[in-house]
């Protein structure tokens, strides 16, 4: 066991769980050896004197025996000592009610008159010859003459009768000796069993650690033995562990997909440039032929920077923690009429017209700056005029409910695919890729408006329908974000 | 030479194909999504496919998997923005034959299609020689017993199909199929047309001709009819 110990010191530190169990139940081990020994110390005792006081009166009862009729005209008793055959190591006094000693034995002078109180009870302790001894005081009496008439003459007497307890005492202490080192030959045996049971018995632990150590962003492999689950003490454990590996590998996840797709991404958008310029460089060409060239090769950067630009938009959206500073706040329906004034151009060369339809009178703040605020509804907004054909009509509708702005821009386009609903808001995700990049789209521009939205505590929320027979065909985009909330009250007075 | 393209990025397909079209003079076809690609790469008539891997509807390596389950021996070039062994490693085995990293080099590019070209018709050097003709792919240059003929790109083009194919009878169609791309008005006298020039640059410069292209009316066009076993030994010293 020792060599166990040295082996693995770090299950043993101070603060480890096992050493902490060991020493609570090795203390109460020990406290409950020392109560045992307590207690058979006083058992011991009780028992062994209880003997030794039987033995005490039987030797006073032989005494007892002895005190005979002096046959003296004072009718006196005596004690006839020749008959007594008792251990040579006692003592014993008897003596009468005046305080005349009938006879004592060999080894005493008798005790002290004034020690024999007689509030004292029949034991007392006596050391004599410098050893202990237990004496007894027994008042014996006899009647002396008891065939002659008006009846016998009472004669009381005490006798003292001792024997010295070092034997008890060693008896009593060699059984609490006994149990004494039975219990610490228990502790000592239990002691290193405790330890090397508890070893055992944290060894689920031990290896759901060693399993949950081998996970790694390669491997997120975590396959806990069903033991795991069904134990009460480990299934939280594993549960929490188990959680915390799918959350994490889903956003690691997420993470690799967004660096793999921008890594896709901006090397495209590279590979175009480069291609132009070797296209161009391929052969002699006009001037003419030149200039359009570079021109491409001009748009084509243009759309690089466009990328990269929403690349950092994004990170920063995403990133961005609500900080300590004041609440922002700024105008949803100031933002809505500045994008609607910003696409105005490019609506009116898609021959689309934009309604707008606002139930407020005033102000709606929500919890965006400006310039993010801006972005979104400018992006949603070039989002369905993108999308929607030549002749048709944008929809957007502005309202407040129950602290809530709701904005709702709905476009009469060809609406998207049901399959290709859920994923609209994945970054880098197009509808449809050909028309999206000959829009200039990147497929982030969801992306981010999600990412303003929720930064603000809002949603964004998509619905679409691609029948083509139906009425009801196009897309419908609604924001919702949560109003400012120290201004949200002063808003009728607007 | 004709080509399938499948790359959903408009400008790059338009940069590849006017590459590949002004550089060796393939005939390019374009599909912009996996499942184009794939219907396109079902007429059987390419001498190489370019394709991308991140492409929408169907990825590239499904289109891939779908060509060779066909048992459709064409050369598969990919064009991949992945990095890592592992996905290349992937791709090979799934029966590509090469692959570009983007953004590559336009003329890594068209060196690597002509390479894989020559490659899938049994060609190891980019010098082809049959009987007393010998064309530079490279180059583009023909000659006969070693003097130069001057040819059309298009005369050009047939006869640098027939070279890959010695002995075998090539219809006008598989010709038409091979030498123009999908938006090419199909007419077949065109072919006949370039064919006879071809035939009279080729045998006109010498002064006792022995007909090089054979016309097997009304199945096709044949290159260097039964060899004579004297000029085949001359040839081989």
């Amino acid at each position: 066991m020792r060599a166990f110990f040295r082996q693995r010191p770090t299950a043993f530190q101070p603060r480890s769980i096992a050493f902490r169990l060991i020493v609570a139940v090795m203390a109460v081990e020990l406290a409950s050896a020392i109560l045992a020994v307590g207690l058979s110390f006083g058992y011991e005792r009780h028992t062994h004197f209880h003997s030794f006081d039987v033995l005490l009166h039987g030797h006073v009862d032989s005494i007892l025996g002895a005190v005979q009729d002096a046959d003296d005209p004072e009718k006196n008793v005596m004690l006839v000592q020749a008959d007594l055959h008792l251990p040579h190591d006692d003592i014993y006094e008897v003596y009468d009610s005046n305080g005349r000693v009938l006879g004592r034995s060999a080894n005493w002078q008798g005790i002290p008159l004034n020690m024999l109180a007689p509030s004292q009870g029949p034991y007392m302790q006596l050391t004599v010859n410098g050893r202990p001894y237990r004496v007894l005081r027994f008042q014996g009496s006899r009647i002396i003459d008891v065939a002659e008439p008006g009846g016998g003459k009472l004669r009381q007497f005490t006798i003292l009768y001792g024997a010295p307890t070092n034997h008890v005492w060693r008896a009593i202490r060699g059984a609490v000796e006994f149990y004494a080192a039975g219990s610490l030959l228990m502790l000592l045996v239990t002691g290193p069993l405790i330890a090397w049971l508890l070893h055992r018995g944290l060894l689920p632990l031990r290896q759901l650690a060693a399993l949950a150590a081998l996970v790694s962003v390669d491997s997120w492999q975590f396959s806990p033995p069903a033991s795991a689950h069904s134990t009460p003490e480990l299934a939280p454990l594993t549960q929490a562990i188990e959680n915390v590996l799918q959350r994490l590998e889903r956003s690691f996840l997420q993470q690799r997909v967004f660096v793999s797709d921008a890594a896709h991404e901006l090397k495209t958008a590279v590979a175009v440039i480069k291609s132009s310029l070797q296209l161009l460089n391929m052969k002699r060409r006009t001037p003419a032929e030149y200039e359009a060239g570079l021109e491409r090769c001009l748009s084509d950067s243009l759309r690089l920077e466009q990328i990269v630009a929403k690349m950092l938009t994004l990170a920063r959206e995403e990133n961005a923690t609500t900080g300590s500073g004041p609440q922002p706040s700024s105008d949803l329906a100031e933002c809505l009429e500045s994008a609607v004034a910003q696409l105005e151009t490019f609506a009116s060369l898609r021959g689309v017209k934009v309604e707008v339809a606002t139930a407020v009178s005033g102000v709606s703040l929500v919890p965006l700056i400006a310039e993010d605020c801006l972005l979104l509804v400018s992006n949603l907004l070039l989002n369905a005029l993108q999308h929607s054909p030549a002749e048709t009509l944008v929809e957007i509708h502005l309202a407040q409910k129950a602290g809530t702005a709701e904005l709702r821009i709905r476009d009469h386009g060809d609406g998207i695919d049901p399959d290709a609903l859920p994923y609209v808001f994945d970054r880098f995700y197009r509808g449809d890729p050909a028309r999206a990049r000959s829009t200039g789209g990147t497929g982030l521009g969801l992306a981010i408006c999600k990412a303003i939205a929720e930064r603000a505590g809002g949603s964004v929320t998509i619905a679409s329908q691609a029948d083509p027979d139906s009425p009801d065909r196009g897309t419908t985009v609604t924001v919702r974000l949560p109003l400012a909330a120290k201004v949200a009250n002063s808003l009728p007075s607007a | 030479m004709r080509v399938l393209l499948v790359e959903d990025e408009v400008r790059l397909a338009d940069n590849l194909s006017a590459a590949l079209r002004d550089g060796p003079g393939f005939a390019v076809d374009w599909a912009e999504d996996g499942l184009m690609g794939d219907d396109c790469a079902c007429n059987r008539c390419y001498d190489l496919i370019i394709l991308d891997l991140m492409l929408p509807k169907l990825d590239g390596l499904s289109v891939l998997k779908r060509l060779r389950g066909r048992q459709d021996a064409t050369p598969v070039l990919i064009l991949t923005a992945k990095d890592g062994a592992d996905s290349i490693i992937q791709l090979l085995n799934a029966g590509a034959d090469d692959y570009l990293a983007k953004p590559f080099d336009l003329g890594e590019l068209i060196a690597r299609a002509k390479a894989l070209i020559r490659r899938g018709k049994g060609a190891s050097h980019p010098t082809l020689t049959v009987g007393g003709l010998e064309i530079n792919t490279l180059e583009q240059t023909v000659r006969r017993d070693g003097s130069l003929v001057d040819l059309s790109p298009t005369e050009y083009h047939i006869l640098e199909y027939l070279m890959h194919r010695p002995r075998v009878i090539v219809s006008k169609r598989e010709l038409l199929e091979h030498l123009y791309d999908y938006n090419w008005e199909h007419h077949s006298n065109v072919i006949e047309a370039h064919v006879s020039n071809l035939r009279k640059k080729l045998d006109g410069a010498l002064p006792e001709p022995d007909p090089v292209i054979e016309t097997m009316r009304g199945r096709g066009y044949r290159l260097a009819p039964e060899p004579q076993p004297e000029p085949d030994l001359e040839q081989s010293q």
